[in-house]
């Protein structure tokens, strides 16, 4: 039976597809960036309808920054960030074309073929949700909460270490 | 079965389809970032329509959904520090310009 639900995952479903697939058609960067802030909001939209409150304001939130923050590396590394000239910024399109579209039916082989079993019609409150996930959290999984605090921190380290111009060895020892 | 489970697993396939499409065609780094993003996403959706319709007491499922975006966050920080190295040293991010790195 088609629900109110199953419509709006319908609909953001495609919007999130779409402004996928808008991501790589364009020449502009800027545009690609927001493209894929939509794709993301629309996935969070999805989250939403799902009953998934605190994941999709999280999922909405965490893209919102990390886009605008991708949108200004695009404008700084790209040599046409404006896409005016209309470069060409593509290699094996045939073969990534095929690889595309035989994950995209071999998953959906999987989704549609495969029993999934009985399906859950209710679900808690966002609150309840929201203490379920806590007490998960600081529980049953804290060790691999923990795991993704530590790797966070080592990224962040990594990312700075690599990222920091590096002084030549000569300026160094004068320092010292 | 449930159509919302089916539509959120053929979203989370498409978006899966895409980004391996763009990340094995984009030659500049970001692009491939980009690329990747949309293959977490579809998982992401994929574990939530999970959650949601088959385990929806289960709260190891949202937590999954937090460590994959994490995992999108880390891909962006470190992808970032690798290309703000790379433009430093040669100029550009263009990968077909990165053969070198194979040797």
């Amino acid at each position: 039976m088609i629900t109110a639900q199953a419509i709006f995952i319908g609909f953001f479903g495609v919007a999130a597809v779409w402004f996928g697939i808008v991501v790589f058609r364009t020449f502009s960067m800027v545009r690609s960036a927001i493209a894929l802030l939509f794709s993301q909001t629309a996935l969070g939209a999805m989250f939403l309808t799902m009953q998934a409150e605190f994941l999709g304001v999280l999922q909405i939130m965490m893209m919102a920054t990390e886009m605008s923050i991708m949108a200004f590396f695009m404008v700084m590394f790209m040599m046409d960030p404006g896409g005016m000239g209309k470069m060409e910024m593509t290699h094996q399109k045939h073969f990534s074309m095929i690889a595309g579209v035989v994950a995209f039916v071999g998953a959906v082989a999987i989704a549609v073929f495969i029993d999934w079993g009985p399906i859950a019609n209710t679900v808690a409150d966002s609150a309840e949700q929201t203490k379920a996930l806590g007490l998960e959290l600081l529980g049953r999984s804290m060790l691999i909460f923990e795991t993704a605090a530590v790797t966070i921190l080592t990224a962040m380290i990594a990312a700075i270490a690599v990222a920091i111009k590096p002084i030549p060895r000569e300026e160094a020892k004068d320092k010292a | 079965m449930s159509v919302e489970l089916i539509w959120a697993l053929i979203t989370g396939a498409a978006l899966f389809g895409v980004g391996i499409y763009g990340a094995l065609s984009q030659t500049n780094l970001v692009m491939i970032m980009m690329g990747v993003e949309l293959i977490l996403a579809g998982a992401l959706i994929n574990l939530v329509a999970f959650w949601r319709y088959l385990h929806p007491d289960v709260a190891a499922g949202q937590m999954f959904v937090l460590i994959v975006m994490t995992v999108m966050a880390l891909e962006m920080a470190v992808g970032f520090g690798v290309a703000i190295a790379r433009f430093r040293s040669r100029g550009s991010v263009e990968m077909e310009e990165a053969a070198e790195l194979k040797e």
